[in-house]
């Protein structure tokens, strides 16, 4: 099958971005919301002119900062290690465990003190970010060192988070759900900082010696191996940059509400599965993944105000919609363009 | 970490000794690592219990380390004595002159919940396994099984009227509902299958998405439309009691059915038959290991990729009828996570329909003994799912077990642990079955 919006010529728009992938996405969301704006501005008082008002509201946007912080940053996270040729199926574990530990160290400092100067809520992103870092280094080691499958160590990655971060939280708080600790970080912070890991996610993927030799270490490891550069080291930098992105998602996501919710599938719900669908609807591009991970947060956020709105639509069958929205993108675009090597382990040769 | 050291260490090469005369050396090698990474797990999990036993909040010590004197909340001996203990109904008395609990029958509330949970990882083990072998990693076990349940249910409540009560009229409705779950169930499992053949979606993704697709659509279901009236929980009605699974042996609230499990093990043989035995076994197993060589040899590999996902979804399909059949009796929204525990049953069998089975009783006993936990330790019984992570962790790492076995000075050539196989088997789970391919 082939998208029919591939065919379309667009005279400026198609210098800009070359691959016809991108190219149908863009030109995909800019019609979509353009009817919207034009349609809800004709019919104010209509179904469309409420979903236009919510799409262009400031409420929607910064519920939608909010939701998409932890899916672009575990997504820009997962795009480090599979271009290296480890494929992170775990991030959803790296966002559960940095979750629950900023949590916990907010709880130990005391929200309001410091510690050497630092305030609570920075040393419970770092410590977020500690947690998350030791745990994808674990999976690092794991799948390079020991040669492990890399989907099966991801689940496993994912499976342990899943247990341990309401283990503890028992330990620790008595309960699955830790106290809320009445402090949350405000929504600008967070578009800030996803703005800022993209664009440095891209620079560093695109701009560097690091990118090629992270690129390389995917397509080809063999020529990466034969100009002198060590495979398992770029690999391993790949993942545990996974693992810091993960982290400050998985921080930011606990500390916007400031309480750790462990029970079901805990707080993350499944945003680290959405964040790897969000990277490869992206194609492996920062700047995709970023535009991707704000569209399924808008159409989440454009859901909860739906609902405040009155309108009787399940919301379930709304959250039902990126998923579906995925496997049509991915059924008409096919393959995405997944590194060469990714998924397998390389050999170094003596 | 250090007691970590000689489980590990040392019990590959004693094991592998006792079963390498007697099996196939990559099986006995994959039991080997299963078995060791059990044992690791366990370990790890003793350690994780004393730590946290240490930062916990009591008032006295609940085990004291001997030599040292430091104390800890949690006895993490006992954890594991009342975990595997308890899955069976504490046939061990502790602590009692005699060993054995005289009064313990075989046919007690909590060997039949273990039972229970075997029973049905039994279908979602095999559902993931057969994926597996096809080289295809259906992680939409989980989905395949919702959707099936609701087949089930809702067809097993519009055929009662039809059909007269009793053990008859009962027996026709359940062949007919989980006929209905592996239909359902199948059909969605063929929707990732036939993207993957005919538009080459990654199935990993697809499937995930479809497991949120079903939960998600299922729920709207019957909260619009098969809601039972009066309900305060998102389920349908009950199905009559005739329908159900009788429980024979077990009581009532084990939710256990002999015959459903001795249903799983005739799946489990017939499995093996197919996959090992049968000219469908033999496309699913090349194209496993290399798709592109099978298609040269004449195996349709597409249509091999969907018959092979469509099989794997009736197989979860038929794991959720028999959960609704047996454990609850109606489909509810909550639905375990039985698929995804399917996953990590098959990755700990190794694929093989026959070690689905024991792989199953071991998660089966885990679920049991997590109540246990729960009822007679102040350990969190979160604990249990840790270690589930932490087995699966450890088997798909076989390289390690063989560093530690060359380094425990096996070395290559002796039975099982130490052996170096052809690198081609390290790496991955998915239809790696040197071994066992057909000359």
């Amino acid at each position: 099958m082939r998208n029919p919006i591939a065919d379309l010529s667009i005279p400026i728009l198609d210098d800009l971005i070359e691959s016809d992938y991108t190219r149908s996405l863009v030109v995909g969301v800019v019609v979509v919301f353009g009817l919207l704006g034009i349609v809800g501005a004709a019919f104010p008082d209509s179904v469309a002119g409420d979903l236009a008002g919510i799409a262009f509201s400031t409420s929607t946007a910064t519920s939608t900062a909010r939701l998409a912080a932890p899916i672009v940053l575990a997504g820009l996270g997962g795009i480090f290690a599979e271009k290296s040729g480890v494929i992170n199926i775990g991030l959803e574990g790296l966002l559960i465990i940095s979750a629950f530990v900023s949590i916990y160290a907010a709880s130990v400092v005391g929200i309001g003190n410091s510690v050497l100067g630092i305030p609570a809520l920075a040393v419970a992103f770092l410590a977020g970010i500690a947690a998350s870092t030791a745990l994808s280094a674990v999976f690092a080691v794991v799948c390079i060192e020991f040669k492990a499958d890399q989907i099966i160590a991801g689940l496993a990655v994912w499976l342990i988070a899943l247990g341990l971060a309401p283990f503890l939280s028992r330990v620790l708080f008595g309960g699955v759900n830790t106290p809320n600790l009445g402090a949350s970080v405000g929504w600008r912070y967070f578009a800030a900082l996803v703005v800022i890991a993209t664009l440095g996610s891209w620079w560093l993927l695109n701009r560097t010696t690091f990118g090629k030799h992270l690129r390389a270490s995917g397509e080809n490891p063999k020529a990466l191996d034969t100009v002198g550069v060590s495979v398992s080291r770029v690999r391993y930098a790949g993942v545990l940059l996974s693992g810091v992105l993960s982290g400050v998602g998985g921080s930011a996501l606990a500390l916007s509400i400031g309480q750790f919710v462990g029970s079901g599938e805990t707080m993350v719900q499944g945003k680290g599965f959405i964040a790897i669908v969000a990277y490869l609807f992206g194609n492996y591009n920062p700047l995709g993944t970023l535009g991707a991970g704000v569209l399924f947060a808008g159409l989440d956020a454009t859901q909860i105000r739906l609902q405040q709105l009155g309108y009787a639509i399940p919301d379930t069958l709304v959250q039902t919609i990126p998923y579906v929205v995925v496997i049509v993108v991915l059924t008409l675009v096919g393959r995405t363009q997944i590194p060469e090597a990714a998924g397998e382990h390389y050999e170094t040769e003596e | 970490m250090s007691d970590a050291g000689p489980d590990a260490g040392g019990t590959p090469s004693v094991v592998s000794r006792l079963i390498a005369p007697f099996v196939d050396r990559s099986v006995a090698e994959r039991l080997v690592i299963s078995v060791a990474a059990i044992l690791l797990s366990i370990a790890v999990g003793f350690v994780i219990v004393l730590i946290s036993g240490r930062i916990a909040q009591c008032s006295t010590a609940a085990w004291t380390m001997p030599l040292t004197g430091i104390g800890f909340c949690y006895d993490p001996i006992q954890v594991y004595v009342v975990l595997f203990n308890g899955a069976f109904g504490n046939p061990i008395a502790v602590g009692e002159p005699g060993l054995f609990n005289p009064n313990w029958t075989p046919f007690n509330l909590s060997l039949g919940l273990t039972l229970s949970e075997t029973t049905l990882l039994i279908f979602t083990g095999l559902s993931v396994a057969v994926a597996f072998r096809a080289g295809l990693f259906n992680i939409g076990t989980q989905g395949q099984l919702v959707v099936g349940a609701l087949a089930t249910a809702l067809t097993v409540i519009a055929a009662a009227p039809l059909l007269p009560e009793g053990p008859v009229g009962g027996a026709v409705l359940i062949v007919l509902g989980t006929a209905a779950g592996a239909v359902g169930g199948g059909f969605w499992g063929a929707i990732p299958g036939a993207l993957k053949a005919y538009a080459d979606a990654n199935e990993v993704i697809t499937t995930i998405m479809l497991n949120f697709v079903a939960a998600n659509v299922a729920y709207v279901l019957v909260l619009e439309v098969f809601r039972a009236e009066g309900s305060s929980v998102v389920a349908t009605q009950y199905v009559p009691e005739y329908a159900q699974f009788l429980p024979w042996f077990f009581p009532q609230s084990a939710d256990f059915a002999v015959v459903a499990l001795l249903v799983g093990i005739a799946f489990i043989g017939a499995l093996y038959y197919l996959i090992e035995h049968t000219s469908f076994g033999y496309d699913v197993r090349t194209s496993g290991v290399q798709a592109a060589a099978a298609e040269y040899g004449g195996v349709n590999a597409k249509l091999t990729t969907v018959r092979a996902m469509t099989l794997s979804g009736a197989l979860g399909g038929i794991g959720g009828s028999v959960w609704v059949l047996m454990s609850e009796g109606r489909w509810m929204a909550s639905i375990p996570s039985l698929g995804f525990d399917g996953i990590t049953v098959s990755i700990l069998a190794g694929n093989n329909p026959i070690g689905v089975l024991p792989a199953a009783f071991l998660f089966g006993i885990l679920k049991g003994g997590a109540l246990e936990i729960g009822f007679r330790t102040d350990v969190p019984t979160e604990l249990v799912g840790v270690l589930r992570g932490l087995i699966i962790l450890f088997v798909a790492m076989p390289e390690f077990f063989r560093m530690i076995g060359k380094y425990a000075g096996i070395g290559a050539g002796g039975p099982g642990g130490g052996v170096r196989t052809d690198p081609d088997e390290t790496d991955g789970a998915v239809g790696t079955d040197g071994g066992e391919a057909d000359a």
